[in-house]
Protein backbone atom coordinates (compact mmCIF):
# COMPACT_ATOMS: atom_id res chain seq x y z
CA UNK A 1 0.00 0.00 0.00
CA UNK A 2 2.84 2.67 1.50
CA UNK A 3 5.12 1.90 -1.52
CA UNK A 4 2.31 1.80 -4.28
CA UNK A 5 1.79 5.24 -2.70
CA UNK A 6 5.05 6.35 -3.12
CA UNK A 7 5.94 5.06 -6.81
CA UNK A 8 2.60 7.28 -7.60
CA UNK A 9 3.98 10.13 -5.99
CA UNK A 10 7.18 9.23 -7.84
CA UNK A 11 4.97 9.15 -11.11
CA UNK A 12 3.23 12.52 -10.73
CA UNK A 13 6.12 13.86 -9.81
CA UNK A 14 8.10 13.08 -12.42
CA UNK A 15 5.10 13.64 -15.10
CA UNK A 16 5.04 17.40 -13.41
CA UNK A 17 8.77 17.59 -14.60
CA UNK A 18 8.82 16.36 -18.36
CA UNK A 19 5.38 18.49 -18.34
CA UNK A 20 7.88 21.39 -17.30
CA UNK A 21 10.71 20.49 -19.75
CA UNK A 22 8.45 20.66 -22.44
CA UNK A 23 5.67 23.30 -21.42
CA UNK A 24 9.33 26.73 -22.95
CA UNK A 25 9.23 24.91 -26.52
CA UNK A 26 5.13 24.66 -26.65
CA UNK A 27 4.95 28.25 -25.21
CA UNK A 28 7.03 29.65 -27.58
CA UNK A 29 6.52 27.63 -30.61
CA UNK A 30 2.84 28.34 -30.42
CA UNK A 31 2.51 31.26 -28.99
CA UNK A 32 4.54 33.18 -32.15
CA UNK A 33 3.92 30.01 -34.84
CA UNK A 34 0.79 28.52 -34.19
CA UNK A 35 -1.17 31.65 -33.06
CA UNK A 36 -0.32 33.60 -35.84
CA UNK A 37 -1.27 30.39 -38.65
CA UNK A 38 -4.59 30.49 -36.46
CA UNK A 39 -4.50 34.47 -36.94
CA UNK A 40 -4.11 34.09 -40.60
CA UNK A 41 -7.03 31.97 -41.02
CA UNK A 42 -9.29 34.14 -39.01
CA UNK A 43 -8.26 37.13 -40.89
CA UNK A 44 -8.83 35.80 -44.03
CA UNK A 45 -12.92 35.73 -43.23
CA UNK A 46 -12.89 39.16 -42.03
CA UNK A 47 -12.20 42.83 -43.38
CA UNK A 48 -9.68 44.40 -41.29
CA UNK A 49 -7.31 47.47 -41.26
CA UNK A 50 -4.95 47.00 -38.63
CA UNK A 51 -5.64 49.59 -36.96
CA UNK A 52 -5.84 48.74 -33.18
CA UNK A 53 -8.77 50.27 -32.03
CA UNK A 54 -11.17 48.71 -35.14
CA UNK A 55 -12.66 45.36 -34.84
CA UNK A 56 -12.17 42.71 -37.32
CA UNK A 57 -15.23 42.51 -39.36
CA UNK A 58 -16.70 38.95 -40.51
CA UNK A 59 -17.12 39.33 -44.15
CA UNK A 60 -16.90 35.45 -44.79
CA UNK A 61 -15.21 34.46 -48.41
CA UNK A 62 -15.23 37.50 -49.54
CA UNK A 63 -11.38 38.33 -49.01
CA UNK A 64 -10.64 34.92 -51.10
CA UNK A 65 -13.31 36.03 -53.70
CA UNK A 66 -11.17 38.99 -53.99
CA UNK A 67 -7.82 36.97 -54.31
CA UNK A 68 -9.14 34.88 -57.48
CA UNK A 69 -10.81 37.60 -59.15
CA UNK A 70 -7.63 40.15 -58.79
CA UNK A 71 -5.62 40.01 -61.74
CA UNK A 72 -2.61 41.23 -60.33
CA UNK A 73 -3.06 38.21 -57.55
CA UNK A 74 -3.65 35.55 -59.46
CA UNK A 75 -0.73 36.69 -61.51
CA UNK A 76 1.52 36.15 -58.28
CA UNK A 77 0.25 32.82 -58.03
CA UNK A 78 1.30 32.03 -61.52
CA UNK A 79 4.56 33.76 -60.80
CA UNK A 80 5.17 31.75 -57.77
CA UNK A 81 4.22 28.84 -59.22
CA UNK A 82 6.54 29.02 -62.41
CA UNK A 83 9.51 30.05 -60.18
CA UNK A 84 8.91 27.14 -58.20
CA UNK A 85 7.98 24.67 -60.38
CA UNK A 86 11.22 25.84 -63.23
CA UNK A 87 12.98 26.65 -60.08
CA UNK A 88 12.74 23.03 -58.27
CA UNK A 89 13.45 21.26 -61.83
CA UNK A 90 16.84 23.49 -62.29
CA UNK A 91 18.16 23.49 -59.33
CA UNK A 92 17.58 19.35 -58.26
CA UNK A 93 19.24 18.86 -62.17
CA UNK A 94 22.05 21.07 -61.74
CA UNK A 95 22.68 19.85 -58.10
CA UNK A 96 22.53 15.82 -58.84
CA UNK A 97 23.79 16.50 -61.89
CA UNK A 98 27.32 18.21 -60.12
CA UNK A 99 27.19 16.04 -57.68
CA UNK A 100 27.61 13.24 -60.02
CA UNK A 101 30.53 15.01 -61.41
CA UNK A 102 32.31 15.88 -57.82
CA UNK A 103 31.56 12.62 -56.09
CA UNK A 104 35.15 11.49 -55.63
CA UNK A 105 37.06 13.10 -52.84
CA UNK A 106 40.12 15.07 -53.79
CA UNK A 107 41.19 18.66 -53.87
CA UNK A 108 40.05 19.82 -57.34
CA UNK A 109 36.27 18.50 -56.47
CA UNK A 110 36.72 19.96 -52.68
CA UNK A 111 37.36 23.13 -54.37
CA UNK A 112 34.42 22.73 -56.64
CA UNK A 113 32.09 21.95 -53.88
CA UNK A 114 32.94 24.75 -51.95
CA UNK A 115 32.94 27.16 -54.95
CA UNK A 116 29.18 25.62 -55.94
CA UNK A 117 27.79 26.14 -52.07
CA UNK A 118 29.47 29.97 -51.14
CA UNK A 119 25.91 31.72 -52.53
CA UNK A 120 23.89 30.02 -49.72
CA UNK A 121 25.81 31.77 -47.24
CA UNK A 122 25.50 34.82 -48.54
CA UNK A 123 21.89 36.37 -47.90
CA UNK A 124 19.65 36.41 -50.77
CA UNK A 125 18.97 40.26 -50.02
CA UNK A 126 22.62 40.85 -50.35
CA UNK A 127 22.38 37.80 -53.85
CA UNK A 128 19.67 40.14 -55.14
CA UNK A 129 21.22 43.45 -55.32
CA UNK A 130 24.75 41.95 -56.63
CA UNK A 131 22.70 40.61 -59.85
CA UNK A 132 20.85 43.49 -60.24
CA UNK A 133 24.19 45.70 -60.58
CA UNK A 134 24.89 43.22 -62.94
CA UNK A 135 22.00 42.49 -64.95
CA UNK A 136 20.43 45.87 -64.54
CA UNK A 137 19.55 47.96 -67.27
CA UNK A 138 22.69 50.17 -66.56
CA UNK A 139 24.39 47.08 -64.88
CA UNK A 140 28.13 45.62 -65.77
CA UNK A 141 27.05 43.59 -68.84
CA UNK A 142 24.96 46.10 -70.53
CA UNK A 143 27.33 48.37 -69.94
CA UNK A 144 30.06 46.44 -71.54
CA UNK A 145 27.45 45.57 -74.69
CA UNK A 146 26.96 49.32 -75.30
CA UNK A 147 30.23 49.68 -75.42
CA UNK A 148 31.08 46.96 -77.94
CA UNK A 149 28.69 48.80 -79.95
CA UNK A 150 25.90 46.04 -79.75
CA UNK A 151 22.42 46.65 -78.33
CA UNK A 152 21.90 45.97 -74.48
CA UNK A 153 20.08 42.89 -73.45
CA UNK A 154 16.38 43.13 -71.08
CA UNK A 155 17.55 40.86 -68.03
CA UNK A 156 15.89 43.19 -66.14
CA UNK A 157 13.72 45.69 -67.83
CA UNK A 158 11.47 43.05 -70.05
CA UNK A 159 8.85 41.10 -68.32
CA UNK A 160 9.81 37.85 -69.58
CA UNK A 161 13.63 38.24 -69.30
CA UNK A 162 13.04 39.28 -65.39
CA UNK A 163 11.37 36.39 -64.30
CA UNK A 164 14.04 34.06 -66.09
CA UNK A 165 17.25 36.01 -64.75
CA UNK A 166 15.13 35.94 -61.02
CA UNK A 167 14.86 32.03 -61.75
CA UNK A 168 18.55 31.55 -63.20
CA UNK A 169 19.83 34.08 -59.86
CA UNK A 170 17.65 31.99 -57.20
CA UNK A 171 18.85 28.97 -58.80
CA UNK A 172 22.65 30.28 -58.59
CA UNK A 173 22.16 30.78 -54.87
CA UNK A 174 20.32 28.05 -53.61
CA UNK A 175 21.30 24.61 -55.43
CA UNK A 176 24.21 24.20 -53.43
CA UNK A 177 22.46 23.51 -50.59
CA UNK A 178 20.65 20.22 -52.63
CA UNK A 179 24.33 19.20 -54.15
CA UNK A 180 25.99 18.75 -50.25
CA UNK A 181 22.79 16.46 -49.61
CA UNK A 182 23.09 14.67 -53.31
CA UNK A 183 26.55 13.92 -52.38
CA UNK A 184 25.59 13.03 -48.92
CA UNK A 185 23.39 10.77 -50.17
CA UNK A 186 25.52 9.50 -53.00
CA UNK A 187 28.33 8.16 -50.77
CA UNK A 188 25.33 5.68 -49.03
CA UNK A 189 24.58 4.13 -52.38
CA UNK A 190 26.04 0.68 -52.20
CA UNK A 191 29.33 -0.09 -53.94
CA UNK A 192 28.94 -3.64 -54.56
CA UNK A 193 26.11 -3.25 -56.19
CA UNK A 194 27.39 -0.70 -58.72
CA UNK A 195 30.36 -3.23 -59.24
CA UNK A 196 28.02 -5.73 -60.10
CA UNK A 197 25.71 -3.60 -62.40
CA UNK A 198 29.33 -3.30 -64.04
CA UNK A 199 30.76 -6.60 -64.55
CA UNK A 200 26.75 -7.55 -65.42
CA UNK A 201 27.76 -5.38 -68.54
CA UNK A 202 26.18 -2.17 -67.74
CA UNK A 203 27.10 1.24 -69.07
CA UNK A 204 27.25 4.41 -67.19
CA UNK A 205 23.46 5.06 -67.98
CA UNK A 206 22.39 1.51 -67.31
CA UNK A 207 24.12 1.49 -63.92
CA UNK A 208 22.63 5.64 -62.77
CA UNK A 209 19.44 4.36 -63.77
CA UNK A 210 18.96 0.57 -61.92
CA UNK A 211 21.34 1.14 -58.70
CA UNK A 212 22.27 4.96 -58.20
CA UNK A 213 18.84 6.90 -58.68
CA UNK A 214 16.46 4.03 -56.69
CA UNK A 215 18.99 4.35 -53.82
CA UNK A 216 18.78 7.90 -53.81
CA UNK A 217 15.15 7.97 -53.38
CA UNK A 218 14.65 9.10 -49.96
CA UNK A 219 17.96 11.91 -51.08
CA UNK A 220 15.82 13.02 -54.08
CA UNK A 221 12.77 13.44 -51.82
CA UNK A 222 14.31 15.67 -49.29
CA UNK A 223 15.84 17.66 -52.24
CA UNK A 224 13.15 17.88 -53.96
CA UNK A 225 10.78 19.29 -50.80
CA UNK A 226 13.54 21.79 -48.89
CA UNK A 227 14.00 23.52 -52.48
CA UNK A 228 10.09 23.49 -53.40
CA UNK A 229 9.73 24.90 -49.91
CA UNK A 230 12.49 27.54 -49.89
CA UNK A 231 11.26 28.72 -53.81
CA UNK A 232 7.59 29.43 -52.59
CA UNK A 233 8.38 31.70 -50.21
CA UNK A 234 10.85 33.59 -52.50
CA UNK A 235 10.63 37.39 -51.10
CA UNK A 236 14.29 38.71 -50.47
CA UNK A 237 15.13 38.59 -53.80
CA UNK A 238 12.69 40.22 -55.33
CA UNK A 239 12.92 43.33 -53.05
CA UNK A 240 16.01 43.45 -53.77
CA UNK A 241 16.16 42.02 -57.97
CA UNK A 242 12.92 43.86 -59.44
CA UNK A 243 11.42 44.74 -57.07
CA UNK A 244 9.07 42.75 -58.36
CA UNK A 245 8.62 44.76 -61.36
CA UNK A 246 8.38 45.16 -64.55
CA UNK A 247 4.80 45.38 -64.49
CA UNK A 248 4.42 42.83 -62.13
CA UNK A 249 6.09 40.19 -63.40
CA UNK A 250 8.20 38.66 -61.27
CA UNK A 251 6.04 39.92 -57.90
CA UNK A 252 5.52 36.37 -56.20
CA UNK A 253 2.88 35.74 -53.44
CA UNK A 254 5.15 35.87 -50.31
CA UNK A 255 6.25 39.77 -52.36
CA UNK A 256 2.69 40.11 -52.70
CA UNK A 257 1.42 39.55 -48.90
CA UNK A 258 4.38 41.84 -47.56
CA UNK A 259 5.02 44.34 -49.78
CA UNK A 260 1.50 45.16 -51.37
CA UNK A 261 -1.35 43.87 -49.25
CA UNK A 262 0.15 44.86 -45.63
CA UNK A 263 1.18 48.15 -46.38
CA UNK A 264 -2.29 49.14 -47.98
CA UNK A 265 -3.62 47.83 -44.89
CA UNK A 266 -5.74 44.89 -46.61
CA UNK A 267 -4.97 42.88 -43.81
CA UNK A 268 -7.53 40.65 -44.85
CA UNK A 269 -6.51 39.94 -48.14
CA UNK A 270 -2.92 39.62 -47.38
CA UNK A 271 -4.46 36.63 -44.93
CA UNK A 272 -5.90 35.02 -47.29
CA UNK A 273 -3.03 34.85 -49.45
CA UNK A 274 -1.06 33.65 -46.51
CA UNK A 275 -3.69 30.87 -46.01
CA UNK A 276 -3.07 29.83 -49.82
CA UNK A 277 0.52 29.92 -49.63
CA UNK A 278 0.50 27.48 -46.63
CA UNK A 279 -1.78 25.45 -48.32
CA UNK A 280 0.25 24.66 -51.06
CA UNK A 281 3.53 24.31 -48.93
CA UNK A 282 1.55 21.22 -46.86
CA UNK A 283 -0.19 19.71 -50.05
CA UNK A 284 3.23 19.97 -51.66
CA UNK A 285 5.42 18.28 -48.82
CA UNK A 286 2.38 15.42 -47.97
CA UNK A 287 2.60 14.49 -51.74
CA UNK A 288 6.09 14.25 -51.94
CA UNK A 289 6.09 12.47 -48.35
CA UNK A 290 3.63 10.01 -50.29
CA UNK A 291 5.59 9.72 -53.52
CA UNK A 292 8.83 8.90 -50.98
CA UNK A 293 7.07 6.44 -49.14
CA UNK A 294 6.69 4.74 -52.82
CA UNK A 295 10.17 5.03 -54.49
CA UNK A 296 11.36 4.05 -50.47
CA UNK A 297 9.27 0.58 -51.41
CA UNK A 298 10.73 0.09 -54.73
CA UNK A 299 14.68 0.75 -53.29
CA UNK A 300 14.06 -1.75 -50.60
CA UNK A 301 12.88 -4.04 -53.35
CA UNK A 302 16.14 -4.06 -54.64
CA UNK A 303 18.20 -3.35 -51.79
CA UNK B 1 39.41 1.85 -73.39
CA UNK B 2 41.94 4.05 -71.27
CA UNK B 3 41.92 6.68 -73.71
CA UNK B 4 38.13 7.07 -73.17
CA UNK B 5 38.20 7.26 -69.90
CA UNK B 6 40.86 10.02 -69.83
CA UNK B 7 38.87 11.83 -72.28
CA UNK B 8 35.89 11.38 -70.03
CA UNK B 9 38.33 12.86 -67.37
CA UNK B 10 39.04 15.93 -69.27
CA UNK B 11 35.59 17.21 -69.97
CA UNK B 12 34.79 16.45 -66.44
CA UNK B 13 37.25 18.63 -65.38
CA UNK B 14 36.67 21.25 -68.33
CA UNK B 15 32.87 21.23 -66.98
CA UNK B 16 33.57 21.33 -63.65
CA UNK B 17 35.97 24.75 -63.89
CA UNK B 18 33.75 26.04 -66.68
CA UNK B 19 30.85 25.95 -64.15
CA UNK B 20 33.26 26.92 -61.15
CA UNK B 21 34.18 30.32 -63.44
CA UNK B 22 30.49 30.76 -63.74
CA UNK B 23 29.95 30.54 -60.04
CA UNK B 24 32.42 32.60 -58.80
CA UNK B 25 32.34 35.36 -61.81
CA UNK B 26 29.59 37.73 -59.46
CA UNK B 27 31.94 37.60 -56.50
CA UNK B 28 34.72 38.48 -58.47
CA UNK B 29 32.66 41.24 -59.59
CA UNK B 30 31.75 42.05 -56.21
CA UNK B 31 35.64 42.33 -54.71
CA UNK B 32 36.97 44.09 -57.77
CA UNK B 33 34.67 46.86 -58.35
CA UNK B 34 34.52 47.65 -54.28
CA UNK B 35 37.64 49.49 -54.74
CA UNK B 36 36.88 51.66 -57.98
CA UNK B 37 35.10 55.21 -58.57
CA UNK B 38 31.77 54.57 -60.77
CA UNK B 39 33.48 56.17 -63.75
CA UNK B 40 35.97 53.34 -63.86
CA UNK B 41 33.27 50.64 -62.88
CA UNK B 42 31.70 51.57 -66.17
CA UNK B 43 34.45 52.14 -68.18
CA UNK B 44 35.65 48.55 -67.42
CA UNK B 45 34.19 46.04 -64.61
CA UNK B 46 35.95 43.15 -64.84
CA UNK B 47 40.01 44.79 -64.86
CA UNK B 48 41.12 46.55 -61.31
CA UNK B 49 44.36 48.99 -61.75
CA UNK B 50 46.31 48.65 -58.91
CA UNK B 51 47.45 52.26 -59.47
CA UNK B 52 44.19 53.75 -58.79
CA UNK B 53 42.64 51.28 -56.59
CA UNK B 54 41.45 52.81 -53.40
CA UNK B 55 39.96 51.79 -50.06
CA UNK B 56 38.05 55.11 -49.78
CA UNK B 57 34.91 53.61 -51.14
CA UNK B 58 34.73 50.97 -48.59
CA UNK B 59 35.28 53.67 -46.15
CA UNK B 60 32.74 55.76 -47.28
CA UNK B 61 30.40 52.99 -46.95
CA UNK B 62 31.67 51.74 -43.66
CA UNK B 63 31.07 55.60 -42.56
CA UNK B 64 27.85 55.49 -43.75
CA UNK B 65 25.83 58.37 -41.69
CA UNK B 66 22.12 56.77 -42.54
CA UNK B 67 24.08 52.77 -41.23
CA UNK B 68 26.56 52.09 -39.22
CA UNK B 69 27.48 48.85 -40.25
CA UNK B 70 29.65 48.12 -37.30
CA UNK B 71 26.26 48.31 -35.39
CA UNK B 72 24.64 46.21 -37.97
CA UNK B 73 26.66 43.83 -37.21
CA UNK B 74 26.71 43.97 -33.74
CA UNK B 75 22.86 43.56 -33.20
CA UNK B 76 23.01 40.72 -35.86
CA UNK B 77 25.51 38.80 -33.99
CA UNK B 78 23.28 39.30 -30.88
CA UNK B 79 19.82 37.61 -32.59
CA UNK B 80 22.36 35.07 -33.80
CA UNK B 81 23.49 34.65 -30.19
CA UNK B 82 20.41 34.84 -28.44
CA UNK B 83 18.20 32.53 -30.86
CA UNK B 84 20.60 29.78 -30.73
CA UNK B 85 21.06 29.99 -26.76
CA UNK B 86 17.44 30.24 -26.75
CA UNK B 87 16.37 27.48 -28.97
CA UNK B 88 18.79 25.44 -27.49
CA UNK B 89 17.76 25.52 -23.92
CA UNK B 90 13.52 25.16 -24.71
CA UNK B 91 14.65 22.77 -27.62
CA UNK B 92 17.30 20.26 -25.52
CA UNK B 93 14.88 19.53 -22.92
CA UNK B 94 11.57 19.14 -24.67
CA UNK B 95 12.96 16.80 -27.27
CA UNK B 96 14.44 14.81 -24.22
CA UNK B 97 11.17 14.25 -22.69
CA UNK B 98 9.57 13.29 -26.21
CA UNK B 99 12.61 10.81 -27.33
CA UNK B 100 12.09 9.08 -23.76
CA UNK B 101 8.42 9.08 -23.46
CA UNK B 102 7.12 6.55 -25.47
CA UNK B 103 3.70 7.39 -25.14
CA UNK B 104 0.87 8.96 -27.81
CA UNK B 105 0.56 12.40 -26.52
CA UNK B 106 4.47 12.86 -27.33
CA UNK B 107 4.19 11.31 -30.86
CA UNK B 108 1.28 13.71 -31.10
CA UNK B 109 3.34 16.62 -29.71
CA UNK B 110 6.58 15.54 -31.75
CA UNK B 111 3.86 15.73 -34.77
CA UNK B 112 2.97 18.97 -33.65
CA UNK B 113 6.48 19.96 -33.99
CA UNK B 114 7.51 19.08 -37.03
CA UNK B 115 4.00 20.25 -39.00
CA UNK B 116 6.02 23.99 -38.38
CA UNK B 117 9.11 22.85 -40.70
CA UNK B 118 6.92 23.25 -43.42
CA UNK B 119 5.12 26.89 -42.81
CA UNK B 120 6.32 29.32 -44.88
CA UNK B 121 8.36 31.80 -42.39
CA UNK B 122 6.72 35.20 -44.97
CA UNK B 123 2.87 33.77 -44.49
CA UNK B 124 3.02 34.49 -40.55
CA UNK B 125 4.91 37.57 -40.44
CA UNK B 126 1.76 40.00 -40.79
CA UNK B 127 -0.28 38.18 -37.49
CA UNK B 128 2.81 38.32 -35.95
CA UNK B 129 2.92 41.44 -35.79
CA UNK B 130 -0.66 41.72 -33.99
CA UNK B 131 0.71 39.04 -31.73
CA UNK B 132 3.61 40.58 -31.23
CA UNK B 133 1.84 43.79 -30.76
CA UNK B 134 -0.68 42.58 -28.30
CA UNK B 135 2.30 41.50 -26.06
CA UNK B 136 4.00 44.92 -26.02
CA UNK B 137 6.60 43.56 -28.21
CA UNK B 138 6.82 44.85 -31.64
CA UNK B 139 9.39 46.67 -32.96
CA UNK B 140 11.87 45.50 -30.32
CA UNK B 141 14.81 42.95 -30.36
CA UNK B 142 13.30 40.58 -27.67
CA UNK B 143 10.25 40.13 -29.80
CA UNK B 144 12.40 39.47 -32.72
CA UNK B 145 14.47 37.05 -30.85
CA UNK B 146 11.07 35.19 -29.69
CA UNK B 147 10.11 34.74 -33.24
CA UNK B 148 13.18 33.44 -34.50
CA UNK B 149 13.43 30.99 -32.14
CA UNK B 150 9.79 29.49 -32.86
CA UNK B 151 11.05 29.50 -36.20
CA UNK B 152 13.82 27.47 -35.48
CA UNK B 153 12.12 25.39 -33.25
CA UNK B 154 10.83 22.74 -35.49
CA UNK B 155 13.60 22.11 -37.19
CA UNK B 156 15.98 21.96 -33.68
CA UNK B 157 13.45 19.89 -31.81
CA UNK B 158 13.42 17.17 -34.67
CA UNK B 159 16.93 17.18 -35.23
CA UNK B 160 17.57 16.94 -31.42
CA UNK B 161 15.07 13.93 -31.22
CA UNK B 162 16.47 11.74 -33.62
CA UNK B 163 19.65 11.97 -31.93
CA UNK B 164 18.95 11.78 -28.43
CA UNK B 165 16.57 8.54 -29.41
CA UNK B 166 19.98 7.01 -30.70
CA UNK B 167 21.52 7.33 -27.01
CA UNK B 168 21.52 4.25 -25.08
CA UNK B 169 18.64 4.51 -22.18
CA UNK B 170 21.00 3.12 -19.88
CA UNK B 171 22.92 6.37 -19.55
CA UNK B 172 19.12 7.64 -17.86
CA UNK B 173 18.83 4.79 -15.75
CA UNK B 174 22.32 4.89 -14.33
CA UNK B 175 22.31 8.46 -13.89
CA UNK B 176 18.66 7.76 -12.16
CA UNK B 177 20.31 5.13 -9.79
CA UNK B 178 23.03 7.54 -9.00
CA UNK B 179 20.50 9.77 -7.89
CA UNK B 180 20.64 12.53 -10.71
CA UNK B 181 17.48 14.46 -11.49
CA UNK B 182 16.47 14.85 -15.59
CA UNK B 183 17.44 18.22 -15.69
CA UNK B 184 20.79 17.19 -14.32
CA UNK B 185 20.91 14.03 -16.59
CA UNK B 186 20.09 16.39 -19.64
CA UNK B 187 22.76 19.20 -18.90
CA UNK B 188 25.64 16.74 -17.70
CA UNK B 189 24.89 13.70 -19.31
CA UNK B 190 23.41 14.08 -22.53
CA UNK B 191 23.78 17.03 -23.79
CA UNK B 192 27.77 16.63 -23.48
CA UNK B 193 26.97 13.50 -25.96
CA UNK B 194 25.10 15.93 -28.33
CA UNK B 195 28.17 17.86 -29.28
CA UNK B 196 27.57 16.72 -32.89
CA UNK B 197 23.94 17.83 -33.69
CA UNK B 198 24.34 20.76 -31.29
CA UNK B 199 27.09 22.28 -33.74
CA UNK B 200 24.90 21.45 -36.68
CA UNK B 201 22.44 23.36 -35.15
CA UNK B 202 24.38 25.70 -34.30
CA UNK B 203 25.71 26.70 -38.09
CA UNK B 204 22.08 26.00 -39.41
CA UNK B 205 20.21 28.38 -37.50
CA UNK B 206 22.87 31.15 -37.59
CA UNK B 207 23.27 31.02 -41.03
CA UNK B 208 19.50 31.59 -41.03
CA UNK B 209 19.22 34.37 -38.73
CA UNK B 210 22.08 36.21 -40.14
CA UNK B 211 20.82 36.09 -43.35
CA UNK B 212 17.02 37.17 -42.43
CA UNK B 213 15.85 39.65 -43.76
CA UNK B 214 12.36 39.61 -43.82
CA UNK B 215 11.98 39.26 -39.96
CA UNK B 216 13.75 42.39 -38.99
CA UNK B 217 12.02 44.32 -41.36
CA UNK B 218 8.64 43.58 -40.33
CA UNK B 219 9.66 43.31 -37.23
CA UNK B 220 11.45 46.12 -36.29
CA UNK B 221 10.22 48.20 -38.97
CA UNK B 222 12.34 51.77 -40.02
CA UNK B 223 11.07 53.51 -37.19
CA UNK B 224 12.73 51.37 -34.70
CA UNK B 225 15.97 52.64 -35.63
CA UNK B 226 17.47 49.26 -35.09
CA UNK B 227 18.85 47.66 -38.19
CA UNK B 228 20.73 44.25 -38.98
CA UNK B 229 22.94 43.62 -41.40
CA UNK B 230 19.94 42.85 -44.39
CA UNK B 231 17.97 45.30 -43.08
CA UNK B 232 20.58 48.36 -42.90
CA UNK B 233 22.26 46.81 -46.49
CA UNK B 234 18.53 47.55 -47.45
CA UNK B 235 18.26 50.50 -46.09
CA UNK B 236 21.77 51.64 -47.96
CA UNK B 237 21.32 50.45 -50.92
CA UNK B 238 17.92 50.81 -51.99
CA UNK B 239 17.67 53.85 -52.92
CA UNK B 240 21.25 54.52 -54.55
CA UNK B 241 21.06 51.48 -56.45
CA UNK B 242 23.03 52.92 -59.80
CA UNK B 243 25.86 54.70 -57.77
CA UNK B 244 28.02 51.57 -57.85
CA UNK B 245 30.79 53.02 -56.30
CA UNK B 246 28.05 52.77 -53.19
CA UNK B 247 26.73 49.33 -54.07
CA UNK B 248 29.66 47.29 -54.48
CA UNK B 249 31.51 48.52 -50.95
CA UNK B 250 28.34 48.34 -49.14
CA UNK B 251 27.73 44.61 -50.05
CA UNK B 252 31.12 43.54 -49.65
CA UNK B 253 31.28 44.85 -46.42
CA UNK B 254 27.71 43.10 -45.61
CA UNK B 255 29.22 39.30 -47.18
CA UNK B 256 32.42 39.46 -46.09
CA UNK B 257 32.52 38.36 -41.80
CA UNK B 258 30.15 35.44 -43.31
CA UNK B 259 32.52 34.57 -46.61
CA UNK B 260 35.24 34.65 -44.21
CA UNK B 261 33.60 32.60 -41.42
CA UNK B 262 32.63 30.29 -44.26
CA UNK B 263 36.33 29.71 -45.86
CA UNK B 264 37.43 28.79 -42.52
CA UNK B 265 34.70 26.52 -41.60
CA UNK B 266 33.27 25.38 -44.98
CA UNK B 267 34.05 21.37 -44.29
CA UNK B 268 32.19 22.00 -40.86
CA UNK B 269 28.87 23.79 -42.61
CA UNK B 270 28.82 21.60 -45.72
CA UNK B 271 28.67 18.39 -43.56
CA UNK B 272 26.32 19.53 -41.07
CA UNK B 273 23.99 20.64 -43.43
CA UNK B 274 24.05 17.27 -44.98
CA UNK B 275 23.91 15.56 -41.74
CA UNK B 276 20.71 17.89 -40.38
CA UNK B 277 18.89 17.36 -43.98
CA UNK B 278 19.63 13.45 -44.38
CA UNK B 279 18.37 12.72 -41.11
CA UNK B 280 14.97 13.60 -42.33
Amino acid sequence: MTRKNVSRIGAWRSAGVRAGMVAPAVLIYAALLVVPVGYAFYYSFTDYNGFPNRVPEFIGLDNYRTMFESHDITGTMVVTAIVAAVGAVAVNLAALGLALLLQKTNRFNTFGRVVMFYPHVLSALVVGFLWQAILGPQGVINTLLEKAGTSSLPFLSDPDGALWSMILVIVWSLFGVQLVLYLAGLQAVPQDLIEAARIDGAGRWGTFRAVTWPSLASTVTVAVITSCISLLKTYDVVVSLTGGGPAGSTKTLAYSILAVSFPQRKIGVASAQAVLLIVAAAIMAITVLVLRRRAENDAESIG
Amino acid sequence: MSRTRGSAATVRVVFVGLASLAMLTPLYILVVNAFKSQREILANPFAIDFSTATFRYLADAWNNPDFSILKGYGITLALVVCVNVLAIMVCAPAAYVLARTPDLVARLLLFFFIAGMFIPTQTVLVPVIFVLRALGLMGTLTGLILFMTATTIPFTLFVFFGYIRMLPRSLDEAAAIDGAGKYYTLWRIILPLMRPILATVFILNSLSVWNDFASPQMILGPGSGIYTVTTGVYAAVGQYSTDYSKVFPTLLLAVIPILVIFVVMQRHIMSGLAAGAVKG
